[in-house]
């Protein structure tokens, strides 16, 4: 899926000025940023799917959802060797950026499966 | 009332799965219209493109401007801010006639109709076929619950009040639809296209007012920049780089 293949190309960005302002090239920051929206989208999605198979209502359903949005930050922490400096603005930008964006397709697609599952 | 209704297998059949796919359908077909329609005009107007070009040097040479030493700065910036033929001195009456020219400049208004309306038409004309076909009958379930509020938004065609908010007629479906599908869009279509409005509208409005204002504004950002130089010991650490990498 485009999403993951796309994953290894987050790109070394900074200069490595060891002790001044650290400068950031714009395109590469602005290709990591598409990569986080991919990978955010790619499991939001995923995860719509899997809350509606497992059966999950109400706020167990809000609750998943930001489960997997934990998990995908984890793991695209991970993926930059946590060295977020080199690859990212700020923590902030790598743990909260495009949070709720994937909160529509979660939910379009959890009513989905869910409606396809359990009221068939 | 909180019993679970069960539900029409056919409706699972005939309802929610055709209008997702031709939702998907209609997006991608208006993505690769849009892409038609658009490369097939336009030549741009050279004296706007040279603008566009000064800009982006200007922008270039501020976000650059401790790297390089602080004479080159300063004549660099005198080179752009020069009150008699510095490039990006606009005088006044110049500068309205290029705004007005373009909003009258009949291709331009003509584009943007267009985009408008491939965007509107499609939403309008799916929208009228849900309402006319599945309209009457629930639809189909979320899986959260909502207060009473919401009952006359989502159970439009549904004229039992003691059933559960949660199940929702088929109009809800499609605007559910609309919103969810956008992130699926800008997985299979690359970037997020034709399909997003917000987006779309805002660099509508921004490239309106384009040349004359923004050519005030790189002048000013580029007074304001301080110069600090950024690269104070860098022949100490080339030294240093050099011998690690000899040694």
């Amino acid at each position: 899926m485009a999403g993951r293949v796309d994953s290894d190309k987050l790109k070394e960005k900074a200069s490595d000025n060891l002790n001044d302002l650290p400068t950031f090239n714009a395109e590469n920051m602005q290709n990591n940023a598409k990569v986080m929206y991919y990978s955010r989208t790619f499991m939001s999605i995923i995860g719509g799917v899997v809350a509606g198979i497992l059966g999950l209502t109400g706020l167990m359903g809000f609750v998943f959802y930001f489960l997997i949005m934990g998990i995908t930050s984890a793991g695209l922490a991970a993926k930059a060797g946590f060295s977020i400096h080199s690859y990212f603005d700020s923590w902030n930008k790598i743990l909260l950026d495009g949070f709720f964006g994937g909160l529509m397709s979660f939910v379009l697609f959890w009513t989905f499966a869910y409606d396809i599952v359990h009221i068939f | 009332m909180a019993e679970d209704l069960v539900l029409d297998t056919a409706i699972r059949d005939w309802v929610l799965i055709p209008l997702s796919v031709v939702m998907v359908l209609i997006g991608v077909l208006r993505y690769f219209v849009s892409k038609l329609m658009r490369s097939s005009s336009q030549l741009p107007d050279p004296k706007i493109v040279k603008e566009g070009q000064v800009i982006i040097r200007a922008r270039n040479l501020r976000a650059a401007a401790n790297f390089i030493p602080a004479k080159s700065f300063r004549a660099r910036k005198v080179y752009y801010s020069n009150e008699e033929n510095g490039l990006l001195f606009v005088p006044k009456g110049q500068a309205q006639n290029a705004q007005a020219q373009m909003f009258s400049d009949p291709n331009m208004a003509m584009d943007m109709m267009k985009k408008n309306l491939s965007m509107i038409i499609p939403q309008t004309l799916t929208f009228a076929w849900v309402n006319f076909f599945f309209s009457g009958f629930v639809a189909a379930k979320i899986p959260f619950p909502l207060t009473q509020r919401f009952r006359s938004m989502l159970q439009n065609g549904i004229d039992l009040s003691t059933v559960d908010v949660s199940y929702v007629s088929s109009r809800s479906w499609y605007f559910l639809n609309l919103f969810g599908l956008r992130g699926l869009f800008s997985l299979i279509l690359g970037e997020e296209n034709a399909t997003d409005d917000t987006q779309r509208m805002m660099q509508m409005s921004g490239f309106g007012m384009d040349p004359s204002k923004s050519l005030s504004a790189e002048k000013d950002g580029l007074d304001i920049v301080q110069h600090e130089w950024a690269l104070p010991k860098f022949e100490q650490r080339a030294e240093a780089v050099l011998r690690k990498l000899v040694s």
